[in-house]
């Protein structure tokens, strides 16, 4: 028996008496069936199981300290306000700050942290890490984790790009749609439907092989695709603000749809628009990688990660991880955009905690 | 106090602490009550909206509503069970089968998925107090007792497919089910027409005493309790004013606040009548028929006039018409014959074709304050938009109109310049709106129910601000109601709906004075009055099966005496 398993075993049962002292009834359950758990797992996989469990429960401490941390820096920075409702975040979501956070600044200064270019060449191909690589080469022999840098500036200021173009034009739409009604407000649904009723990723896959691959067309397609979603939501909402009384007076004072619109009916649709917001630009950021993915997205030698995915595919079969990393960076900042999502929607649909 | 013997104590209720959550701190909302019922006593809660009347209602359940906690050292003993201490499905289990529940609306408790029977037999067929048919048979039984039309086939109908009136006295019997010890009515009738409001609470104090059953009556309408309860109890902020039978409570009230409450219907201003030298009316509505597109006619050949300064109320139930009217004043529904005039000009039936300064000159304010204003624009901007659009203010002078609109309703521009409606009360809200149609500068105002939502106080103090700026600045209104104490108050002339016609009209003096049509009469006569004998007294006159709705089909055709 090594010192760390007898460091290990004495550390769960004295958490858990001490959560059995405090009355901390759920925080005792878990820590106790955690050292339940290990005696199988110590007797089946010895001490690299318990090992990983270790370092696994220190991750996730780490995770809650740094989200713990991270809110608490939020709140200190805050106006009174912002301050008040951020308090009442729950640690999930600024975990999610927190990565969108990261995410931001390694876009921002992408040419600063990564030790060399997206395209430069510099060691043979699928070259294992050392101290010059981080995370080794890719099959052209270009460090993969300066293109992951890089990558978070290319992917997510493309899906950021085209979720705004997206919400620009399915807002407006859906707004001018409720306030109108009538003519204007079916012709913009009908046009909604007609292609919301093509498969989002055929229908990329057609317009992009019909106009080519710039930057520019992604954009433009990736909205043209996303904005009916925004257009049906921003019309549903809208329109039941439409029909209440300060609506009606404000018509019948005179005014423009254009006030009526900006003053009177975005203030109280933004909480449901920002949430769908956050959704959409998961979708877009999917959609954008499996583009890449594809072939048809963004194009090499550009570092974006849905096409790092496709390029080092095959290390997979010899047991590499390296083509996991980039998808591992899609997947980290989809679920914590979704961890935010989750919060302000809770928030905008007005439920409280027991 | 002496009909009821201490041994028969069902629920008592000893210093009732209450929490609420708001701001990040618990807040006391219930300052310690207590309450003593018996056994076959209703009791009637009355107090201003936040007194605390619903919470108390609730914690009689053992009940505490999210957000809110019961206090340590309070003490709830209902029947020998202390209900602050049994657990959860303990309470759970006296809840539909010992102590029920009557919601306010009952439109939005039932769930409109399911025949009202299925809802009413779910309790006792849940408890296995009754089989299903024997459930059924019980329901048709108390719809009867009820008084509800068709007792047989009426459990079978959808929510939606029956009267709010008659989905009322639905809910009461589905409240009498198991038979419970007690019932908790919060109040039941505020959501119903005064024609209607008779029948729910004829039907409602028969079956309470029929099955000797306890009750906690809620309410804000002192003349309603005064039919229904044995004692009330009064309440001020979570805390009890006075509590006394009910007839001492309305011949000796001991406390200030208490007679305050009912001193309040004394508001009485002096009536006007037309100008006779020969001025235009300021508005006339000339033979107007509308309908919504596609549906019946609404508006069936209405014509009045409004002369300058003075009031006008519209008064009717709801669905006869009075706020469709306003509409077509508006112009947000053209006519489809007829026209409005405006000092003698004829007003382009839709608002998107009249100018500006017609626009400016009919504002309008609305019932529910909390939809009127936008919960997301600060109050200097609400008020200080109209100013700005139509007399192109601006900046320091803005500023000035909008603290002069303040001044004028009473709240002090420096504190409430720059807050958001929902952080105001009701009254407050109200206040605004009226500002805000003020802003304007107009000679017309339309009042849709303006002080319906409020309590009673508060709707005493909005009723005099819209006197004192009809007085002011020379006003005319239009105001459409169904609380005929606000007519007597307030109005120089009266307009009497039903069904889209006006069955009658002219000063307010000799509408409130005999012979009337006998629509008119029916209204009057089924206001509450704060004689506890007199929904007695009035059951004795019409006869049991000639109230609310039965009444009202009838008034058409039989003249009254």
């Amino acid at each position: 028996m090594s010192v760390f398993v007898i460091g290990y075993y004495a550390a769960l049962i004295a958490a858990s008496c001490l959560a059995a002292y405090f009355n901390y009834r759920r925080t005792f359950m878990l820590l106790f069936s955690l050292t339940l758990v290990s005696f199988v797992l110590g007797i089946i996989g010895g001490t690299p199981a318990l090992r990983v469990v270790t370092i696994f429960a220190g991750a996730l401490a780490l995770a809650v300290g740094t989200s713990y941390a991270f809110k608490e820096f939020l709140v200190q920075i805050a106006r009174p306000n912002l301050a008040k409702e951020l308090r009442t975040a729950p640690l999930t979501a600024s975990f999610g700050m927190f990565v969108i956070f990261t995410y931001a600044i390694a876009g921002i200064f992408a040419p600063v942290i990564a030790p060399h270019g997206e395209a430069e060449v510099i060691a043979s191909a699928f070259a294992p890490p050392d101290a010059n690589m981080l995370l080794g080469a890719d099959q052209l022999g270009r460090d993969v984790f300066s293109r992951i840098i890089y990558g978070a500036r290319n992917t997510v200021g493309l899906a950021l790009t085209a979720t705004i173009l997206a919400f620009l034009m399915g807002a407006l739409a859906g707004l001018l749609a409720a306030v109108k009604g009538g003519w204007f407000d079916q012709i913009m649904g009908r046009a909604a439907d007609v292609i919301m009723s093509v498969p989002s990723l055929i229908f990329a896959l057609l317009m992009l092989s019909i106009f080519g691959t710039s930057l520019v067309v992604i954009v433009i397609v990736v909205a043209v695709i996303y904005s009916p979603r925004v257009f049906r939501l921003t019309r549903a909402v809208a329109g039941n603000i439409v029909v209440m009384d300060y609506i009606e007076a404000a018509k019948l004072r005179g005014e423009g749809d254009w006030y009526l619109i900006r003053r009177e009916i975005l203030p109280n649709s933004m909480s449901p628009l920002i949430a769908e917001f956050g959704l959409e630009f998961c979708f877009v950021f999917l959609l954008i990688a499996g583009l890449s993915f594809l072939g048809l997205g963004i194009q090499p030698p550009t570092a974006d990660w849905g096409s790092m995915v496709r390029e080092n595919a095959t290390l997979i079969s010899f047991g590499d991880i390296t083509p996991l990393i980039p998808a591992a960076a899609i997947a980290l900042l989809t679920v914590a955009v979704n961890f935010v999502v989750d919060w302000m929607l809770f928030r905008s649909s007005g439920l409280k905690e027991h | 106090m002496t009909k009821f013997s201490d041994k028969d104590i069902l629920l008592e209720i000893k210093d009732l602490r209450i929490q609420g959550y708001s701001d990040e701190t618990w807040v006391d909302i219930i300052k310690g009550v207590d309450l003593t019922l018996h056994r076959g006593e209703v009791m009637g809660l009355i107090g201003e909206s936040g007194a605390g009347k619903s919470t108390i209602g609730a914690a009689a359940m053992g009940y505490a509503r999210d957000g809110t906690r019961i206090c340590e050292g309070s003490s709830i003993e209902f029947d020998g069970m202390e209900l602050t201490t049994a657990t959860e499905s303990e309470r759970r289990a006296l809840r539909g089968s010992r102590i029920a529940y009557v919601a306010q609306s009952a439109a939005a408790s039932f769930n409109p998925a399911h025949r009202i029977i299925d809802q009413h037999t779910e309790a006792p067929v849940h408890y296995r107090i009754k089989k299903r048919l024997e459930a059924q048979e019980d329901a048709m039984e108390l719809y009867e007792r009820l008084r509800l039309p068709n007792p047989q086939e009426i459990g079978f109908r959808y929510p939606h497919q029956v009267s709010g009136g008659q989905l009322q006295r639905a809910m009461t019997a589905m409240a009498m089910s198991c038979r419970p010890d007690l019932i908790i009515f919060d109040e039941p009738t505020t959501a119903l027409d005064v024609t209607t409001q008779i029948e729910v609470l004829a039907a409602i104090r028969d079956i309470v005493d029929q099955f000797n059953t306890a009750a906690i009556y809620i309410t804000h309408d002192l003349a309603v309790v005064a039919q229904m309860a044995d004692t009330i109890k009064v309440l001020l902020k979570g805390e009890e004013v006075e509590q006394a039978s009910t007839e001492e409570m309305l011949d000796n009230p001991q406390e200030d606040y208490t007679k305050s409450l009912w001193a309040v219907r004394s508001f009485k201003r002096k009536q006007k009548s037309r100008p006779t030298d020969g001025t235009e009316p300021l508005i006339s509505v000339q033979n107007v028929h509308a309908a919504y597109t596609g549906g019946v006619k609404v508006l069936d050949d209405v014509s009045f006039d409004i002369y300058p300064g003075m009031t006008v109320a519209v008064v009717g139930e709801s669905g006869s018409g009075k706020s469709t009217t306003a509409r077509v004043i508006t112009g947000l529904l053209p006519p489809m014959e007829g026209q409005v005039l405006f000092k003698g000009e004829p007003l382009p039936p839709k608002y998107t074709d009249r100018t500006r300064d017609q626009l400016r000159q009919a504002q309008m304010i609305y019932q529910m304050a909390d939809t009127a204003l936008n919960p997301k624009v600060k109050i200097h901007e609400i008020i200080g938009r109209p100013a700005q659009f139509y007399s192109g203010l601006k900046g320091t002078a803005l500023k000035q109109r909008v603290d002069e609109l303040l001044d004028l309703i009473e709240l002090e521009p420096s504190q409430y310049y720059n807050r958001y409606p929902p952080e105001l009360s009701g009254g407050q809200k109200q206040r605004i709106g009226i500002a805000r149609a003020l802003a304007a500068e107009p000679e017309f105002i339309i009042c849709d129910e303006v002080t319906s939502a409020l309590d009673q106080l508060v709707a005493e103090g909005i009723l005099r601000l819209l006197d004192r700026l009809q007085r002011e600045l020379g006003l005319a209104y239009m105001f459409i109601t169904h609380d005929l104490a606000t007519v007597r108050s307030i109005a120089d002339e009266v307009v009497v709906m039903q069904n889209g016609k006006v069955v009658e009209q002219g000063p307010k003096d000799e509408m409130f004075r005999p012979p009337h049509h006998p629509y008119t009469d029916l209204l009057l006569s089924s206001v509450p009055e704060m004689d506890p004998n007199w929904l007695t007294e009035l059951l004795e006159e019409r006869g049991l099966d000639n109230i609310g709705e039965a009444a009202t089909s009838k008034g058409d055709a039989a003249p009254s005496t």
